[in-house]
């Protein structure tokens, strides 16, 4: 893989990776013993040398203590600067420590990650305004489409998109930057050599193809819980403004909502509908002084820039007759066909048949039982 | 000493005619039985001696031969006593040959004489019609199911001994008792218009009966799946008199005898999801008995919670929901089932019943509880409905006896339409007749086309979308397929679970 404008790598650079790709040794403990040490090169040394249990204890809580020593011992067994340093040119990979020009975080924020590694083909990606867009992994077909066009305008405007590479909302983020040629960061909580979820196997390669694909977890991390939330931090921390699109109350997109407050980041949230639970948290968000974002280019006013004159929305004839009573039985609300016969008093033939005719004119969609006005 | 007494054995559900040879020649008294006798048919020996005996007649010391033609068959059960006895009795002269001269005789003997009945008398009889027998004797308690087959002359028997005197002329052949009259069945009682709402599951019910498409609903619990496929059988038009004594035989074959005449409602099995393979499709070691995709058998096979199926039952269906009949092939026997039913399944979306978008589970939980129905399976259901709980208040809609009268009309239509066909209803007509049997013009083609582009069907999908098309245009009682038709196929046909 070639690597535009990379710049060489160090011994700390990749002793840092080293440290980072060690089962259970996240960001927090990689902090303790890099600060206490003074630089990567040297706490890993300590590691192989097994001098950082002391330093360490303090990163363990009572239940874990015995933990400890075995850990470290492991450790030692398993840190491998020769491999990692021959994965990461073969990979081509971009490495930055926190405090080099470079880093991608430019201020410092509490938790600030050691390292940051990244892989793809376009680094300029983290030179432009960067926008957030995360939400539930459960999303309505009206997030989904909300957060690909939020996406594509804000492309369209040069600014890269900044997500997780999850299901649901993440994806339909990085795929509408995607599909609108820009640039995006898909932010992973896994090693950059796993590809996790699986189904998101093609987003990956076209994320690497117009961006690049970041984390701070060493090669060969597989899926680990708790390493989700943390890497929740890194895209509040990258990101100029969260957008939160749709999020349950208790999901991983608060989470990182949470994070941009505390890092002092402006945080947009997309108002929706008391019945729908993938709403709930936006709502919540809101509530809590979130903007509520319901014109896009909003969004490109708050990072300072001037929207462009709005692109015209394709010429769509209203519908008249049966379409408009359809519609107007909507209500902008999803309805499942019943709902709609029972309003509009048409019988299911006809519903039907103006649902479909509605569908091809791109008014409405028809998902997962219902009918989603568009 | 030459006596020949025709008879006839069950194989899966169908009879087989079978000659009772009974050779008595002189020599040291012996008993043997030849030609493929199971356990039941060699231990006839021992009850038609004592049968003989008991009913004040001779049996003969000499050396005696039973053979049971044709040989390559497997004989079941003690069905074929009574001919053995009759043969005893016929070669040893105690009956004039020419009495049993183009009658067959079935029934089962007890040590004092009684002749008892046998399972799966209907289909023996049946089948001995077909191959030319004019009359039978069968047991007394049975003769009432076996004269419900067409152009054969039946006559009971009670006894062996006053068998043989009604037989020789000397006495009256007994009456026998009716059938049995029906008992007040709990699916009398349900009625389509109890149910609530619903009105677009309950349109896909009506065209799942039409056409007799296979139909899955899923929703979460209490909406009703239930109540309304439980119905299915309120507004199934009565089978017609070919169907019905196909549907009472193989019942009659299965065990379950026939109470008050031919079947007058066609079958609806609803096996628990615990049921097994060989329950599901018929099986079993040795002699194969059929499952319930037979005993539903023009009928409809109800599945009831289908995630919960084990998936290999579930996958076992596969082959007779494509070719409508089981072939399940053992050591020593191949049988064929007859398989003709139609499917309605209901499922929860998702382990928390409540489905998107209101749905808790987390993707994980869901996709693997989808995965538990094979996409094989769900592509072999035409309609696919969500069914969402009626708002409180919704109307009851109409009763079944008004639903049934629109479906046996559209039973009339595809009856008339496939008069020359080897298929008779919308759901079977093959893929490759569909454009001569189920034309489209203008607007329905236009609208199919288009269906096919925006839902991305496969093949075997649009072809689906089609069948139902055809159904709903029957229900309407229109001869052309309108584009509505196909919009309303293609939204019956949805993404669930």
């Amino acid at each position: 893989m070639s690597a535009p404008g990379r710049a060489a790598l160090r011994d700390d650079h990749v002793a840092a990776v080293a440290l980072a790709g060690l089962d259970s040794l996240g960001a927090r403990r990689l902090r303790v013993l890099v600060d206490h040490f003074g630089t990567p090169s040297r706490a890993l040394r300590a590691v192989e040398q097994r001098r950082a249990r002391a330093v360490l204890a303090t990163t363990f809580g009572p239940n874990h203590r015995h933990l400890l020593d075995p850990l470290c011992a492991r450790w030692a067994a398993e840190v491998d600067v020769g491999t990692t340093g021959a994965l990461l040119e073969a990979r081509g990979a971009h490495v930055w420590l926190d405090g080099e020009p470079e880093f991608p975080i430019g201020e410092p924020v509490p938790e600030l990650p050691v390292c940051l590694l990244a892989e793809g083909d376009r680094p300029a990606a983290l030179h432009a305004p960067r926008v957030a867009i995360v939400g539930t992994r459960s999303a309505t077909p009206h997030g989904l489409a909300d957060a690909r066009e939020l996406a594509g305008t804000l492309v369209d405007a040069g600014v890269t998109v900044v997500s997780g590479l999850a299901l649901g909302i993440d994806g339909a983020a990085h795929a509408g930057a995607v599909a609108a040629g820009g640039c995006t960061v898909g932010v992973v909580a896994t090693g950059l050599d796993v590809e996790y979820p699986r189904r998101h196997r093609t987003l990956y390669r076209d994320v690497r193809a117009h961006g690049l694909v970041l984390g701070e977890t060493g090669y060969g991390i597989g899926p680990v819980p708790w390493r989700f939330p943390v890497r929740n931090r890194i895209i509040a921390a990258l990101a100029d403004i969260v957008v939160v699109v749709e999020a349950t109350l208790t999901g991983g997109a608060r989470i990182t909502a949470e994070h941009a407050v505390r890092y002092d980041r402006a945080v947009f949230a997309v108002p929706g509908s008391r019945r729908n639970a993938a709403s709930a948290g936006t709502n919540a968000l809101i509530a809590d002084g979130a903007y509520p974002l319901t014109e896009w280019s909003d969004v490109l006013v708050a990072l300072g820039m001037t929207p462009g004159s709005r692109r015209a929305a394709p010429a769509r004839v209203a519908p008249e007759g049966d379409g408009r009573r359809v519609l107007d039985a909507l209500g902008g609300e999803p309805a499942s066909p019943e709902q709609l016969a029972a309003r509009t008093g048409l019988g299911p033939e006809v519903v039907a048949l103006t649902v479909a005719v509605l569908e091809r004119t791109g008014w409405v969609t028809w998902s997962q039982g219902l009918v989603w006005p568009q | 000493m030459l006596a020949s007494v025709v008879s006839a054995t069950l194989l899966g559900v169908e009879g087989h005619l079978v000659t009772v040879e009974v050779h008595v020649s002189p020599g040291l008294p012996s008993y043997t039985v030849v030609g493929l006798p199971d356990t039941a048919v060699r231990e006839s020996r021992e009850r038609v001696r004592a049968a003989v005996l008991s009913s004040g007649l001779v049996f003969p010391q000499h050396r005696i031969t039973v053979n049971l033609a044709p040989g390559a068959v497997r004989k079941h059960g003690a069905g074929l006593d009574l001919a053995v006895a009759l043969g005893i009795l016929v070669a040893t002269d105690a009956l004039p040959a020419d009495v049993l001269e183009g009658t067959a005789v079935l029934g089962e003997l007890g040590l004092d004489g009684t002749v008892r009945g046998v399972p799966g008398m209907l289909a023996l009889v049946d089948s001995l019609a077909r191959r030319g027998v004019e009359r039978v004797i069968v047991p007394a308690s049975d003769a009432a199911e076996a004269a419900l087959v067409h152009g054969v002359h039946v006559r009971a028997a009670e006894h062996l001994g006053a068998l043989r005197d009604c037989c020789k002329g000397e006495a009256p052949w007994p009456d026998w008792d009716p059938l049995p009259a029906p008992r007040p069945d709990e699916d009398d009682d349900v009625d389509l218009g109890e149910v609530r709402g619903l009105p677009w599951a309950r349109r896909a019910l009506e065209a799942a009966a039409a056409g007799g498409h296979h139909v899955l609903f899923s929703g979460p619990p209490g909406a009703g799946k239930t109540m309304l496929a439980r119905r299915l059988a309120t507004i199934l038009p009565a089978p017609d008199p070919a169907e019905a004594l196909e549907v009472t035989r193989i019942h009659s074959a299965a065990g379950h005898a026939p109470v008050g005449g031919l079947a007058r409602r066609r079958p609806f099995r609803a096996p628990h999801h615990t049921a097994s393979v060989p329950a599901l499709v018929g099986g079993g070691s040795g002699r194969p008995t059929p499952g319930e995709v037979t005993l539903a058998h023009r009928g409809a096979l109800f599945l009831d919670e289908l995630g919960e199926f084990h998936p290999g039952a579930l996958d076992a269906l596969r082959q007779p929901l494509e070719e409508r009949a089981v072939r399940i092939a053992r050591q020593a026997v191949s049988v064929t089932f007859p398989a003709d039913f139609q499917l309605v399944a209901c499922t929860n979306p998702c382990p928390c019943g409540l489905g998107p978008p209101w749905c808790g589970c987390s993707e994980l939980q869901r996709a693997r509880y989808r995965r538990r129905l094979s996409a094989p399976l769900l592509d072999r259901f035409d309609l696919r409905v969500a069914v969402r709980p009626p708002e409180p208040g919704a109307p009851t809609g109409e009763s079944s006896a008004v639903v049934r009268e629109r479906v046996a009309a559209a039973f009339a239509r595809q009856a008339d339409r496939y008069r020359h066909r080897a298929w008779c209803r919308n759901a079977h007509v093959p893929a490759g007749a569909l454009s001569e049997m189920v034309p489209l013009h203008g607007d329905a083609a236009e609208a199919w086309l288009t269906e096919c582009d925006v839902r991305r069907l496969t093949g075997r999908g649009a072809a689906r979308v089609r069948r139902v098309a055809r159904t709903l245009a029957d229900l309407d009682d229109v001869a052309e397929v309108a584009a509505a038709h196909v919009a309303l196929a293609s939204m019956l046909r949805e993404d669930v679970p």
